[in-house]
């Protein structure tokens, strides 16, 4: 008697389950033949926004009775659910994905993404783009970047600048520093007038950026992939590093940092340059968009780091195809839209920086200044990545150790140790 | 909680019972801080955020960021998804933790210490060791990226909850009541319905309002199970506007401002059942 009627209960209850649920199943990818499905994290109105919506326009336009589906994703779901999502049959025709190691690479290394070489190659992709943008783009049988098959495709690039307070240095009377001499005594003068010169976040990445600016002054090509690719032995004491970390201590002894920036998240430090109480702030082009949409009280522009051939920088995150797409052909036929002239220069006016090189002219001139100092430092082959890359968790290090170097608790060889550690720790577990 | 020692209280320490108001006035303005910073920079423009920061106490009423917000993400429809989800999760979690604290409470049935402390472990376990094994899972059984797959794992999660502590108030549930029932004739299943369920019906609204709200505010399950757009939820959809480097101070403010309305919500037209279901335990 109890037993059947729980059962019955039991019926009674899935069965209320499914009423109550029967309209919230996903859209499976075999859905309909005729949409692309595709994902992305960017905000509509950012320059990739702008740019894809245009994009996606003209692809149903050339590829009539097709449909682009678009879902916005955050960054952070993305992150944490592709490799379940591109191993099941709810993954997208085509999404933009994360470069670096331990995203694309570990997905390209598991086999849920296609590999896109030969269609690079036949549409001459791989000469579109420079060697420092491809970088990211392929990745070799162990998931690590730098060479192998194409697993993306970039189509926006990212690179590290100062961004200066044209007012503040008008003010003073002091002119746009070409080297690194005239850039410390650009930052006396700010000190003797009583002014912090730079704004920067020590809690999180722009800190150890500056530091890593003041590396590659010393460095070249070589020391860099040996950094970034493990192509041979890094040594923290090198003169480069203790360089960075030596001159760092000295900024902050100078005071061209406030010791307070150590706990500074990159989010107050932005809106401390938008607020104009710094001159200077040396960051990504990620802000660019920003500040022109935010800043209306003064004039401002930005300026490669003075004589560095050398800058962190590298392609933005790119576009990946799960190799359970259905519709291959067509995210091949997007992407080849996404890196045409047209949406690379409305990318342009919208303050992303293109991938594309000889856009022509560019209304907007600070933008123009913008992917003229990219296409400078890309040409040159002087994109160097970011500090952070070459071990998973090594981001948390840099910071904790550029924290230590801001308020003045470890001294730069202290420091150094502490960047080598890890390091060397994840160079065992990638078989190096 | 009995009314006696808080009246002498009052008789006695006049002085004091001020020091205690003041102390909740002051906790209560400190709670409510960030909801006004929110609120304030919820209705702000971005050109103000950046000129007057933060804190500064917003010059207009400025919806766009809110409205924005809720046509990007299609609000209403995540709305709609997390009070399907919540509410199935809240009544069938009850339903099934009612049927297992009867057997457990009531039932006695043999081993029942041992059956508790697997529901309790299962109580501690981090979600995150459940993701792998629930998605192989869920994908075998096409239950992956469905609502259904959500509701029937938090229904399991929340009645594991339900059933600890269902088991433990049935476990004192007067006998006479259930021997006067069966002398009258009841089956067992009579016993429940008749005698059981309504005798605990306030413990039972609780745990249906706690089960609502947990669920409500989950977030990485969801994320995780429910990857297209109109299936998500309230707390997902939030997590549009965090970018990779960049966030937007008006925006994100405007949905999380939209984000607790529902909560706060649920919770005015709940107040009385929660309230009465704490003081019924109290005086127990």
């Amino acid at each position: 008697m109890f037993k059947r009627g729980q059962r019955a209960v039991f019926a009674a209850l899935a069965a209320a389950a499914m009423a109550l649920t029967g309209c919230g199943g996903g859209s499976g990818a075999d859905s309909d033949p005729n949409t692309l499905r595709l994902w992305h994290f960017e905000a509509p109105n950012s320059a990739m926004g702008v740019a894809w919506n245009e994009a996606i326009k003209q692809f149903e336009a050339s590829h009539p009775g097709v449909k682009v589906q678009v879902e916005e994703k955050g960054f952070e779901q993305i992150q944490k659910t592709a490799a379940m999502v591109l191993n099941s049959r709810e993954a997208p025709d085509i999404l933009e994905y994360n470069k670096g190691n331990a995203t694309t690479g570990l997905l390209a290394k598991q086999g849920v993404l296609t590999d896109m070489s030969e269609e690079v190659a036949k549409r001459g992709w791989d000469k579109l783009l420079t060697p420092g943008l491809q970088t990211t783009a392929r990745y070799d049988e162990r998931g690590v970047m730098g060479s192998g098959k194409w697993y993306g495709v970039p189509n926006y690039a990212e690179y590290e600048m100062v961004y200066y307070n044209k007012d503040m240095f008008a003010e003073h009377g002091i002119a746009v520093p070409t080297t690194l001499d005239e850039f410390t005594s650009a930052m006396d003068k700010f000190v003797s007038a009583g002014i912090t010169p730079l704004a920067v976040g020590g809690a999180e990445y722009p800190a150890h950026q500056i530091l890593y600016q003041l590396a590659l002054s010393k460095a070249d090509r070589a020391w860099v992939d040996r950094y970034q690719r493990y192509t041979g032995q890094v040594d923290f004491h090198d003169p480069a590093w203790t360089y960075a970390a030596t001159t760092f201590a000295d900024w902050v002894a100078k005071g061209y940092l406030s010791q307070t920036s150590a706990s500074v998240k990159a989010e107050d430090m932005g809106a401390s340059f938008i607020a104009g109480k710094y001159p200077i702030m040396v960051s990504g082009s990620w802000w660019y968009g920003r500040f022109s949409d935010e800043i209306k009280n003064f004039q401002w522009d930005t300026f490669l780091w003075p004589g560095n051939a050398l800058s962190a920088g590298s392609s933005g995150n790119h576009w990946v195809i799960p190799q359970n797409s259905t519709k291959k052909q067509l995210a091949y036929d997007f992407i080849a839209i996404t890196l045409e002239k047209g949406i690379q220069s409305k990318l342009a006016e919208t303050g992303g920086v293109p991938v594309v090189a000889d856009l022509g002219p560019i209304s907007n001139p600070k933008a123009a200044q913008l992917i003229d100092n990219f296409t400078a430092l890309s040409q040159g082959d002087g994109l160097a990545f970011y500090p952070d890359w070459p071990a998973p968790g090594f981001y948390d290090v840099l910071v904790s150790g550029t924290q230590k170097l801001i308020n003045g608790s470890a001294g730069p060889n202290e420091v150094l140790d502490e960047f080598a550690g890890p390091y060397q720790e994840n160079l065992a577990n990638v078989g190096r | 909680m009995s009314p006696a020692p808080a009246r002498r209280a009052r008789r006695r320490l006049g002085w004091s019972s001020y020091a205690v108001l003041l102390s909740l006035v002051v906790l209560a303005v400190v709670m409510l801080i960030p909801f006004v910073v929110v609120a304030f920079n919820a209705v702000k423009t971005p050109e103000e955020y950046a000129t007057g920061g933060p804190l500064s106490p917003p010059q207009g009423l400025y919806l766009d960021g809110i409205i924005d917000f809720w046509q990007r993400v299609d609000f209403g429809e995540k709305l709609l998804n997390s009070v399907v989800i919540s509410a199935s999760v809240a009544v069938l979690a009850v339903v099934v933790s009612v049927l297992n604290a009867y057997a457990l409470g009531i039932g006695r049935v043999r081993g029942r210490l041992w059956i508790l402390v697997v529901f309790l472990i299962a109580n501690t376990l981090p979600q995150e060791a459940l993701v792998y094994p629930l998605y192989y899972l869920w994908t075998q059984l096409g239950l992956y990226d469905t609502q259904l797959g959500v509701i029937v794992i938090f229904t399991v999660i929340q009645a594991a909850f339900g059933t600890y502590l269902l088991s433990s108030v049935l476990g004192t549930f007067p006998r006479e009541l259930l021997e006067a029932a069966r002398i009258d004739g009841a089956n067992k299943w009579q016993v429940l319905l008749r005698v059981v369920v309504p005798v605990s019906r306030p413990t039972l609204a609780v745990l249906v309002v706690f089960f609502f709200i947990w669920t409500w505010n989950e977030f990485f399950l969801p994320l995780v199970f429910l990857i297209s757009n109109e299936t998500q939820t309230v707390p997902v959809a939030l997590g549009v506007l965090q970018g990779q480097r960049l966030m937007d101070p008006t925006m994100s403010s405007a949905s999380a401002l939209l984000g607790i309305i529902p909560a706060i919500a649920f919770f005015l037209i709940f107040q009385r059942t929660l309230t009465r279901g704490i003081t019924v335990g109290a005086v127990k």
